[in-house]
């Protein structure tokens, strides 16, 4: 009995949020935004913050490689601030009345993350000429 | 209790990069079933149906959760074993200089995560399937995550390869 009801509830959740037109606003502004954070990420280095995993240390921000301490990483904190700076800026788009949201254009969905890829290959372009 | 006592450090790695690799087949094949459905979806068939039909012929809007939770499930395993990568696998590519493997990795790691952003939108669409505004930017996400795990996948077996299997 108990676990129909935990079925039913988690059932009538999920449709809940298939049907919720904030919540539609949030996924659609979320895959926009969040591709283009990630783009400026790589291309101004804004990781929230740099790992070095040599010495499993954690620091916020970008911060450079230090003697002795191994490689930095930098893709954990790119893609800690696409996901956090991309859900604040959804939220509070999912926020504002239907009239407006509505004129999100659908195809920016995935027109933005095809137009990504070329530049992707453009910004990784020391690897492919690489000497 | 310490794990290593069990298990070679070289054992603990290579089980979690199993783990990413069954993961990522999982993640796969749910993929590609859904964007042959959402392609070249099955009208009518007449006489019994070949194992073309079969395939593309799979309830495709209920593996939308599924590819939500192993994409995330496969994300994180992945950034797990980075770190080793990063120090053990990397450098040693470096070294031997393979700049253009060292590239697709780089590539890789960027395409996993703009995927990553792409869930809720891919789980909105496919839980509203019956809806027609949604149906070209439902095929164009779906496509697009499969292609994108495909090349993930190839990436992650070449890298592999390069390095050598519990090296």
């Amino acid at each position: 009995m108990s676990t129909s009801t935990a079925s039913t509830r988690t059932k009538s959740a999920t449709s809940s949020w298939a049907t919720s037109a904030r919540f539609k606003t949030f996924a659609i502004t979320f895959a926009i935004t969040g591709t283009v954070i990630y783009l400026l990420c790589l291309q101004f280095n804004w990781p929230l913050f740099t790992f070095h995993p040599a010495v499993s240390r954690f620091e916020w921000g970008w911060g450079p490689s230090r003697s002795g301490e191994g490689p930095a990483m930098y893709w954990y904190g790119w893609t800690a601030t696409t996901i956090i700076a991309g859900a604040i800026v959804s939220f509070l788009v999912s926020l504002l009345p239907e009239s407006m949201t509505k004129k999100i254009p659908l195809i920016l969905v995935w027109l933005l993350p095809i137009l990504a890829i070329p530049y992707l290959i453009y910004d990784l372009r020391s690897w492919w000429f690489h000497p | 209790m310490d794990i290593f006592n069990y298990i070679s450090v070289n054992t603990f790695w290579t089980i979690w990069l199993l783990v990413h690799l069954l993961l990522a087949v999982g993640l796969l094949g749910a993929l590609t079933h859904q964007a042959v459905a959402v392609m070249m979806p099955v009208r009518q068939v007449a006489g019994a149906p070949g194992f073309v039909t079969r395939f593309r012929g799979v309830p495709a809007a209920g593996y939308a959760t599924a590819v939500c939770i192993m994409w995330i499930l496969t994300f994180i395993a992945g950034s797990y074993i980075y770190t080793k990568y990063r120090i053990y696998v990397r450098i040693p590519i470096e070294q031997a200089g393979h700049w253009k493997a060292q590239g697709f990795f780089d590539f890789k790691e960027h395409v996993a995560s703009i995927g990553l952003v792409l869930l809720p939108v891919y789980w909105y669409f496919w839980k509203n399937a019956q809806n027609p505004e949604y149906d070209t930017a439902r095929k164009a996400v779906t496509v697009y995550l499969a292609v994108a795990c495909w090349f993930l996948f190839i990436v992650g077996h070449v890298l592999n390869n390069v390095r050598g299997f519990g090296s």
